[in-house]
């Protein structure tokens, strides 16, 4: 098999106690990982290291059978939190055109392709309608959807979503996910999220990462593998989801 | 009004002040929008205002001092830019010292000049009535240039304004943006001067783009209306302070103030009704 992400002997600290040790992975083309873990436990760290924005303290990381630095370009990324001011002036398509750098060219103007990936990418995720609006007047949902489609108009091989559905309702999470399904048929995509019950349906497998990594296949997904993950946490996220479930 | 409609047909000195005044809105339309959406309002005011040590040297040597400002402001755009990416901890302690001491530099340079000792006021609060055909003709020039780096960058000036995480993601030096993009502002600082001097620069430079910024959807009408709003303060300060012979910098930016305080209060009553 074609693997995109391989990972071997991988440790990783920010000067003090270990984030990361000891990471082995292989994730290959058309794949769909969720990956899981308790706040803290080196996910985002580990993603950015796949991003080349980290540099590991040893071990081995390739990208597309490159070094991460110069991969970085091909892969579609969409942050956890959004880090810009909503009352920026800013139209969804200009938001969206902005996922063109680094494959466009890099003096004046966005040019006819550019303008022609941002709109197969707003209409791959349902928001061609919006795409006048200015950004300020979106709901979450729809902010999130902006924020695939930009992660998307570089044409990744690669998409890397954190916690995507972090600030939507269940249904608007079931939407996204879906849509992540169909895109999955040509990219592989890596999404971090807490709702491993929800999600198991729609990945191949889950990675677990509390400084070490572990991964299961979906089918092999059991109480007993969250709650060594999560440990007494595993309860708290639970109730918490039946409460959602009865309203 | 009628006697300032006469002086501008008839004085050159008027004309220049009028063209000035156009030629910096422009500067301050464009880089001001910038400005306000980054909000590092703080840091450009720190360049515009230590940039009195430059020219109080520039002074007591004999050069010109716009020379000094050109310099100093440049200097403390990079050092600034500097101080804001590594000591984010401290960066406005840092910008307060460099700030107040780069006037104190000033101010000890301008009292040691020997002869006759030149009108502090003329550097704090500038004087767009001043301004020669000399003036206009580098003032555009440093227009141009600024229009120019605007438009080359625009792509990635505007990924970093609004999203730099995402924007060093996607390959792009973002650093080396943030200080070209400093740089432009103590340009732009440097313009100013000459128009309403450098205590009141930094009120030029955001208050178009904040009035701007409540009316448009995108940066290139923010940066339009910015400086559509820019001449139109520039001279409507000039014409208010004309007949009764008031300095014409500080009207400028009481106009500005006025329009950008009303504006405001009209926005909050306007989307709560």
């Amino acid at each position: 098999m074609d693997s995109v992400i391989k990972i071997r002997d991988l440790h990783f600290s920010y000067g003090g106690p270990k984030i990361l040790e000891n990471i082995e992975i292989d994730i290959q083309r058309n794949e769909f990982i969720g990956m899981v873990g308790p706040n803290g436990s080196g996910k985002t760290t580990l993603l950015k290291i796949i991003m080349g924005v980290l540099t590991p303290d040893s071990g081995t990381v390739e990208v597309l059978g490159k070094p991460p630095f110069q991969s970085v370009k091909e892969i579609g990324y969409m942050p956890q939190l959004t880090p810009f001011s909503r009352d920026f002036p800013i139209s969804v398509e200009d938001t969206v055109l902005m996922g063109r750098l680094g494959k466009t060219s890099s003096i004046g103007f966005f040019n006819k392709a550019d303008k022609h990936a941002a709109e197969k990418a707003m209409n791959d995720v349902g928001i061609f309608d919006l795409r006048k609006r200015v950004i300020g007047s979106l709901s979450g949902g729809q902010l999130q959807r902006v924020l695939i489609a930009r992660a998307l108009t570089c044409e990744p091989e690669i998409m890397i979503l954190d916690e995507p559905t972090a600030n939507v309702d269940m249904k608007v999470e079931k939407d996204i996910f879906d849509m992540l399904k169909q895109l999955n048929e040509k990219i592989t995509i890596i999404v971090v999220t807490h709702d491993i019950g929800f999600i198991s349906q729609y990945i191949h497998r889950v990675a677990c990462i509390n400084r070490t990594l572990i991964c299961h296949p979906t089918s092999e997904l059991t109480g007993e593998t969250i709650e060594n993950m999560y440990g007494s946490h595993v309860h708290m996220v639970h109730h918490h989801h039946e409460d959602e479930n009865r309203i | 009004m009628s006697s300032f409609f006469d002086a501008v047909s008839s004085q050159a000195f008027m004309q220049n002040a009028i063209i000035g005044g156009i030629l910096a809105s422009v500067a301050c339309g464009v880089v001001g929008s910038y400005v306000v959406v980054k909000r590092i309002g703080y840091l450009a005011g720190g360049i515009a205002h230590a940039v009195l040590g430059g020219m109080g040297i520039a002074y007591y040597l004999g050069r010109p001092p716009i020379e000094g400002a050109l310099v100093a402001a440049l200097v403390f755009a990079v050092i600034l830019g500097w101080v804001s990416l590594r000591m984010q901890q401290q960066e406005d302690t840092v910008i307060g010292a460099l700030w107040s001491g780069g006037m104190a530099v000033g101010i000890l340079f301008i009292s040691q000049t020997p002869g006759y000792n030149v009108d502090l006021m003329s550097f704090l609060f500038g004087n767009i009535l001043m301004i020669s055909s000399d003036d206009l003709f580098w003032i555009a020039s440093l227009d141009v240039l600024i229009l120019l780096i605007v438009f080359l960058f625009y792509k990635q000036f505007l990924a970093v304004s609004f999203d730099e995480e995402f924007a060093r993601l996607r390959g792009i030096p973002v650093e080396r943006f943030y200080l070209l993009f400093l740089t432009l502002v103590a340009l732009t600082v440097v313009i100013l001067i000459q128009i309403v001097g450098l205590i009141l620069v930094i009120a030029l430079l955001t208050l178009p783009a904040a009035v701007s910024s409540q009316y448009v959807r995108s940066l290139n009408l923010m940066m339009l209306l910015a400086t559509i709003l820019g001449v139109f303060f520039t001279t409507g300060g000039l014409a208010i302070s004309y007949q009764p012979d008031l300095p014409p910098g500080p009207t400028i930016i009481l106009v500005a103030g006025t329009f950008y305080l009303l504006s405001l209060i009209l926005n909050r009553f306007w989307k709560r009704a």
